[in-house]
């Protein structure tokens, strides 16, 4: 009976003891983290193959002469918690820098507190999609048109129609090519995104060896192009053709030179691919015909996004296409290559010249409880002096009219050719549908996939073809 | 014997009370409730809930319709998902088998008296230790065609340029990286496993004359078994879903050489169509599930 009696007694020491340790243990096992900024991930590296350039000298157009802004209403009482703004990271950390201050300044002046996050734009997608689905996105952040599409439709995007109006109305009005990108009846019937710089690709080509051969132009068509890659062609040296045949998004630039070629992904409907026809296999022959005769680099089916501009770097590529990222690099660590290249436009297919922008926007989410804030912002950013200095260390072309008096797009070379793409490029997907269907074929690498079919897997011209068109219509007909 | 029976239906009567039995069961489940929690809500429910949404129209930021088996059905037609199947197989399957074969035997050498045996161990953890996206971008900078280190190397040897990343290379490039950055873990656990088995055994085995096979056989391996099937099934399952070792090397390609689950799935995601992505994730389950089973049978077994 003693024996049983301690034993009850210390069950019973043990449920006093044990209680408490449950109770202590469940709360802190199973404790949520404190909310952080916003989810806010972690800052990612820049993105590789450049180093921060020397800030550029000041720019010289007169700022003054810049329209200035109407006065920006007073922004509405901050409601509590910090403002977070998600910015996209571009090769420029100056730029980066730049625009990280800015946001900052705004918030010294609007008695704000902010955290800025800048994001490895590869990445943008992936944060997004989490923090859409965890309920933690930013009051405002960058983006592409295309994830601005597939937001907006999806109910996830504030419409920034009045901000829009207000922009452009302070700034001499919007650029077409940069109201065509955010374009209401592209999009759903409002404006989602403030356009703040678009980009795209440039033919960046080795001058010195290219004159050697005597082609002292750029060149004005794509076979022209292969031409003088032809020319040059030395490997393991030099290889004619820098073009990146992988699954990543410098892979799509074969997507565009088809379209140049008069090959279509889908009809005028945007409902029914029509990659099957004469000019896509065209455009296959020469590129593989290309491939065959080994003009482009061994590894540039499986490049990386960085894989042609470290090719072109390390001088064994004779042409890339590029937004300006190389030339900011050679800019800052290789001025005797830098001296040796020429920049240009993209050439012209047999059926049409197709120069793509891609635009770059700010959005804010619909769920930001700081939009009036947020908007604010947008506006405060588009200030002419700010963008002035931010464009000569960035690499994008101009999207508001008072934009194109900026002296780098006179000075430098790369900016030049992006102001012209500003000025006469095409909208994207352009001849196509710009849909969620085309941007879903394009977020999968078919085109790239097509090429790899011919010159790894030895599938037929005729083969491949067919087999991107099934590929494709899977796709397309599930948007039906 | 009927009588203890009746007093405690009496007391019971009297004053209603939990058994001591039913009170330490309580006490037991209090004291496991914490662990139940969280499993439920971190494994039990992201896990049904990622069954639930493949079998929608989900996509980020929208709830989605039930749509049955439209996106398992959807993935069967595409091409690079039947590549996938194929290449998560291969992949899956030389890398287990060069893990153990080579795991199991450093393991055995550092099991021996060599020279400098503590530090052969500590260096054998270092790809393990060293995070998997610096490990597999500086394999693919060794692999590069262009620059990449053993290029260099083979063309100093005299020997020319190897493309590691062409069609027929890509697979086996990525399962020695793969390889090497995971057979730490095999040769630890397996090296704890030897240290565990009894020097008698061996010194019995052999006043009885059995050669070093018949020892190696009838007692390091039975002794072993246990833990070798567990490190296989979790090794299979990281394995299975590991993402950076493909798309930091070859992105999926070329032409979908080396595409796996997990990369078509980072695929799907980029067109934030998660139900189709989650239907990627899903389709592994029933071997991840059979795996499981099989895993726990054999070592309920032993």
């Amino acid at each position: 009976m003693q024996v049983r009696q301690r034993s009850e007694n210390a069950r019973r020491r043990m449920r006093w003891l044990a209680m408490p340790m449950v109770a202590a243990l469940l709360l802190a096992a199973c404790a949520t983290a404190p909310p952080a900024a916003p989810a806010a991930p972690a800052a990612t590296s820049a993105p590789a193959a450049t180093e921060a350039p020397a800030a550029t000298a000041a720019p010289t157009a007169d700022a003054a002469a810049a329209p200035t802004n109407t006065p920006i209403p007073p922004a509405p009482t901050p409601a509590p918690g910090r403002f977070t703004y998600w910015g996209g990271l571009i090769f420029s950390d100056v730029a980066n820098k730049m625009l990280e201050d800015r946001i900052k300044q705004w918030g010294k002046e609007k008695g704000v507190e902010v955290d800025v996050v800048m994001i490895n734009q590869n990445e943008t997608v992936a944060k997004v999609s989490a923090a859409v689905e965890s309920g933690a996105m930013p009051d405002a952040l960058d983006m592409g048109t295309g994830l601005m599409q597939t937001l907006s439709k999806n109910g996830q995007l504030e419409p920034l129609d009045d901000i829009f109006k207000k922009i452009g109305d302070d700034n001499g009005g919007w650029l077409d090519s940069a109201a065509a990108s955010v374009d209401p009846k592209v999009y759903g019937g409002n404006i989602w995104g403030i356009p703040f710089g678009l980009s795209g690709n440039l033919i960046n080509r080795r001058d010195d060896l290219l004159s050697a051969k005597g082609f002292t132009e750029a060149p004005k068509t794509w076979e022209e192009l292969g031409k003088m890659a032809e020319a040059v062609n030395d490997p393991p040296k030099v290889f004619g053709m820098g073009f990146a045949l992988s699954n990543v998004g410098d892979g799509n630039l074969m997507q565009t030179i088809m379209q140049t070629y008069g090959g279509r992904i889908a009809d005028d409907e945007g409902k029914n691919c029509t990659i099957d026809s004469p000019e896509t296999r065209t455009f296959l022959e020469w590129v593989t015909g290309l491939y065959k005769k080994g003009l482009f680099p061994p590894g540039a089916t499986t490049w990386d996004g960085a894989g042609d501009n470290k090719a072109f770097q390390a001088g064994e590529a004779a042409f890339i296409a590029n937004p300006g990222s190389v030339y900011l690099n050679l800019r800052e660590n290789d001025p005797d290559l830098l001296a040796a290249s020429k920049f240009s436009g993209l050439p012209a297919g047999p059926k049409m010249t197709l120069q793509p922008y891609g635009p770059n926007v700010r959005a804010i989410p619909v769920k930001s409880d700081k939009k009036e804030l947020a908007k604010d912002l947008l506006a405060y950013l588009a200030d002419p002096e700010f963008m002035q200095q931010y464009y000569a260390n960035a690499i994008y072309g101009p999207v508001l009219k008072n934009q194109l008096g900026f002296a780098v797009f006179k000075d430098s070379v790369i900016h030049v050719g992006l102001l012209d793409m500003a000025q006469n490029g095409t909208a994207p997907a352009f001849p196509d549908v710009n849909n969620p269907a085309f941007n879903e074929f394009t977020s999968n690498f078919p085109i790239p996939k097509m090429i790899q079919r011919v010159v790894v897997d030895n599938l037929s011209i005729d083969d491949a073809v067919k087999e991107t068109q099934a590929a494709c219509q899977l796709i397309y007909d599930k948007y039906k | 014997m009927a009588e203890p029976a009746a007093l405690s239906t009496r007391a019971s009567a009297k004053k209603p009370r939990i058994t001591l039995r039913r009170r330490n069961s309580l006490l037991g489940y209090a004291l496991v409730a914490p662990i139940i929690l969280c499993l439920l809500v971190l494994v039990v429910y992201p896990f049904i809930f990622g069954v639930a949404i493949s079998f929608t129209d989900r996509e980020v930021g929208t709830e989605g319709n039930f749509i049955g088996l439209a996106n398992f059905i959807y993935l069967s037609k595409v091409p690079s998902f039947q590549k996938s199947i194929i290449n998560t197989i291969v992949l899956v399957f030389w890398v287990q088998l060069l893990k153990l074969v080579l795991g199991l035997s450093i393991a055995i050498l550092l099991n021996q008296a060599i020279r400098g045996r503590k530090l052969w161990r500590g260096m054998v953890l270092l790809p393990w230790a060293m995070p998997a996206f610096v490990a597999y971008l500086t394999w693919q900078l060794l692999y590069a065609p262009q620059g990449g280190a053993f290029n260099l190397i083979s063309v100093g040897l005299g020997f020319g340029k190897i493309d590691f990343l062409s069609k027929d290379l890509a697979m086996p490039s990525v399962i020695f990286a793969t390889f090497w950055r995971g057979f730490p873990f095999w040769v630890i656990s397996f090296l704890a496993a030897l240290q565990s088995v009894s020097q008698e055994l061996y010194e019995a085995a052999a006043i009885d004359g059995a050669n070093a096979w018949q020892r190696f056989r009838h007692i390091t391996i039975p002794a072993i078994l246990p833990v070798v099937l567990v490190v296989v099934l979790l090794s299979t399952i990281w394995t299975t879903n590991g993402f950076e070792n493909v798309w930091l090397i070859t992105q999926g390609g070329p032409s979908d050489a080396t595409m796996t689950f997990p990369v078509l799935a980072y695929f799907g995601m980029q067109t934030m169509r998660i139900g189709e992505a989650a239907a990627v994730s899903v389709t592994l389950l029933p071997i991840f599930a059979i795996m499981a089973f099989v895993g726990v049978k054999v070592l309920e077994r032993d």
